[in-house]
């Protein structure tokens, strides 16, 4: 996309809160929550050809990191830091967690390392249940504490009136993922554009010939695991602050669980592996179908009975990444330039 | 050109949105023509109460039942003419077990509705459970946790799992299955229902010397031969469980092949009257369940009409335990109804303080009477104490009748002030 058409893109965006009700908001943010985390599993499967299943954990790492860092001292550990410190920290942390996979990582390869990073998620399962005093336990969970920009409050603290519309907790939340996600996507891009992108894929191509052209492979794998950790450690942070509540799961479908590892491998897949614009398209698609779906359905009255929009979208996003596979491998990402090439090819 | 185009794109699609208008801001709490004062999902004509079921996900066929329950209640009530001159609506929605569903839903229900007569799953309550105190909705959850007490606008109907266990231990002794100093074995599965039970244990534990091994699995666990292998290592006396139907079935069968032959304790959600065509049925006569609730086939005549209506209204689900316990549950929030309606008051803040002075809905005998008198404490601590039994409809049948322990009374739920 042209660098011009982003304005009325974020322009619509800046104003969406002021007409969207809450659910639409909400469901909204949860997309972007998608797509921090699909942002960085495309770096690391599709930039750097490294298969991971273990995004979900690395959700936890930056939830419970961010929980804890910004968390009051009670019952439970918390070290009162600002939450904007936190923030980052736990964004550290979760890149840290990552780089401590590098060992692996750098051993095993393609179908082997997909199962040996899925041991993370079972192990981020029991530290969930084991470490209470982290966690909050799968019993009754721990709440974070509200972030808070320079003393301002994301939160429905305060009154604040913009256009006759009061900014409260739901809009407020809406910036503040709107920014993280601005963020997240321009530094992936300027890193897939520079030296840095060019050595991942070098790896993935050929790690015999990115050796011979001065590339580390080992230093490149491990910085690739840490990156992508670090995302998901920031989907995890935004996914505290949306549910509102740190609650490790019960079992290994949940929030942090392997169905939202695959979930995420789903959008990549669905975007176009390696493509940092079809990641958040693909977030969309997974994140958001489902959501759209249900609040659609029950604003119309569709689905009555045993098909509900739940099981509904599940299908569509299965029947997504078989039809993607097929006919376009490239992904939602490829469609455009497609699309494009054949209207100048009807043209010429 | 193309840069002509793009600026006047971006000019005119913000302009343009700007020109729908923006959204307007919330509505207040107003009097109406009969002088009771009415606020969110009360018209002069209709209340709407919202249900959250899981219809597609793990929980589907309890929580089907559960609305199914809430369903037979509200015909019932609408044909004898409502509630305080109004008719009686349900908003239905199905989050499939998934909290982030739930949490979208929940924004887009929640200005439609008075209360929640439903709320099924412990992550769908974790993650709802501050919305509910912010909007100060009242909401009967589908989880007998003590420790959702906590918030002063969950409103469960029944005891919690912490009274069942201290009720059911009491039984044991009672019976003269267990004495003072024994070891007891619990073994529960971890989260909100697993924990709350072993905080019931540990308490009569704590009070009778018991000698208590607490074994945690998790909901997915299904073979529990090694675990209770174990415990008879540890001669126990009695085994607890705080688990899955499937888990139950398990640990009866392996305690019967090791000879164990001690009594087994469970909790309402751990029996399912399926587990008596499992392979798994003839070990079952050690068994003893606790609920407060009682299963679709009661011998008593509110099950007995229900579980008619129930035929007659032509759903296609088999029937469970659920039914008659949505169908308690709505006629609990009848009278909360009606109890506000003669306060004159059927906002949120209304209906709150109504539930708080129901010292004594009856369900006629579908639940044990319950009291929501006293914030942060289970509305009843009585039980019934039941065995399989595949010879009567229904499953099961009463070997203790509604009663209280003693150490249940005097037990201090977390949330109790």
């Amino acid at each position: 996309m042209s660098r011009l058409a982003w304005i009325p893109v974020g322009i619509v965006l800046l104003l969406l809160p002021l007409y969207l009700e809450a659910p639409w908001l909400k469901a909204g943010q949860y997309m972007m929550i998608g797509a921090v985390g699909a942002i960085g599993l495309t770096l690391l499967t599709g930039q750097a050809g490294q298969l991971s299943l273990a995004h979900g954990f690395f959700l936890l790492v930056g939830a419970t990191s961010y929980t804890v860092l910004a968390g009051p001292k009670g019952d439970h550990l918390g070290l009162g830091l600002d939450p904007l410190i936190s923030l980052v920290g736990a964004v550290a942390i979760s890149a840290l967690a990552g780089m401590a996979f590098a060992p692996v990582a750098g051993r095993v390869r393609g179908i082997y390392l997909g199962v040996a990073s899925l041991s993370l998620v079972f192990l981020g399962l029991y530290l969930g249940q084991a470490a209470e005093s982290l966690t909050g336990g799968t019993s009754t969970g721990r709440d974070p504490a509200t972030f808070k920009l320079f003393g301002f409050p994301f939160s429905n603290e305060g009154d604040l009136v913009v256009a006759g519309v009061p900014i409260r907790g739901t809009e407020r939340i809406w910036y503040l993922f709107l920014a993280l996600l601005a963020l997240a996507y321009w530094l992936a891009r300027g890193a897939v554009r520079t030296r840095i992108g060019r050595a991942w894929r070098a790896v993935r191509d050929n790690e015999a010939a990115a050796a011979a052209m001065g590339v580390d492979v080992r230093r490149t794998k491990a910085s690739v695991f840490a990156v992508s950790s670090a995302y998901a450690g920031l989907a995890g942070v935004m996914t505290v602050l949306w549910f509102d509540i740190l609650k490790p799961d019960e079992s290994e479908y949940g929030t942090y669980g392997v169905n939202t590892s695959i979930a995420f491998l789903a959008m990549v897949i669905i975007g176009g592996l390696g493509s940092v614009g079809g990641a958040v398209i693909g977030a969309l698609v997974v994140f958001g179908l489902p959501q759209v779906l249900t609040l659609y359905s029950t604003d119309l009255g569709w689905f009555t009975g045993s098909v509900t929009p739940v099981l509904v979208s599940s299908f569509v996003y299965g029947a997504a990444i078989v039809l993607v596979v097929l006919f376009e491998p490239g992904g939602l990402a490829a469609v455009g330039p497609r699309v494009k090439h054949r209207i100048r090819e009807l043209r010429s | 050109m193309k840069r002509l185009l793009a600026m006047t794109v971006a000019l005119v699609l913000p302009l343009s949105l700007a020109a729908c208008g923006t959204k307007g801001g919330a509505e207040t709490n107003t009097g109406s023509a009969d002088g009771v004062q009415t606020g969110v999902g009360v018209t002069d004509s209709q209340i709407t109460l919202g249900v959250m079921a899981d219809l597609s996900g793990p929980f589907k066929s309890l929580s089907t039942a559960i609305t199914h329950g809430n369903e037979l209640w509200v015909k019932d009530l609408n044909a004898s003419g409502g509630v305080c001159g109004r008719q009686v609506k349900l908003e239905i929605v199905d989050h499939g077990y998934k909290a982030e569903t739930a949490k979208t839903l929940y924004p887009q229900l929640e200005p439609k509705v008075l209360g929640f007569v439903q709320l099924t799953g412990s992550p769908i309550m974790a993650a709802l459970g501050k919305d509910i105190e912010t909007d100060k909705v009242t909401t009967t959850p589908a989880s007998w946790s003590s420790e959702l007490l906590g918030n002063p606008y969950v409103m469960i109907v029944g005891t919690t799992y912490d009274v069942e266990m201290i009720d059911g231990l009491s039984y044991l002794q009672k019976q003269g299955l267990l004495k003072d100093g024994d070891a007891v074995g619990h073994i529960y599965v971890d989260g909100e229902y697993g924990a709350n039970g072993l905080r019931g244990s540990k308490y009569y534990a704590e009070q009778h010397n018991l000698k208590l091994s607490e074994v945690k699995i998790t909901s997915t666990d299904t073979d529990l031969t090694n675990v209770v292998t174990g415990l008879k290592g540890k001669g126990v006396k009695a085994i607890l469980l705080t688990t899955t139907p499937k888990q139950t079935g398990s640990a009866a069968a392996a305690s019967k092949a090791l000879g164990l032959n001690v009594p087994i304790l469970g909790n309402n959600p751990s029996f399912d009257p399926a587990l008596l065509q499992s392979p798994a049925a003839s070990a079952l006569n050690k068994l003893y369940i606790v609920a407060s609730s009682v299963p679709y086939s009661a011998d008593i005549p509110k099950a007995k009409e229900i579980a008619q209506k129930y035929q007659a209204a032509g759903y296609k689900e088999p029937p469970n335990a659920g039914v008659p316990y949505g169908y308690a549950v709505a006629e609990v929030w009848g009278s909360v109804l009606r109890k506000a309606c003669d306060n004159k008051d059927l906002t949120r803040d209304g209906i709150h303080k109504a539930m708080q002075q129901t010292t004594s809905a009856d369900t006629e005998g579908l639940v044990a009477a319950l009291n929501f008198g006293s914030p942060g404490a289970p509305a009843t601590r009585q039980v019934y104490v039941a065995q399989p039994d595949a010879s009567v409809p229904g499953g099961t049948k009463y070997v203790q009748q509604l009663f209280e322990a003693d150490q249940a009374k005097t037990y201090k739920a977390p949330h109790e002030q």
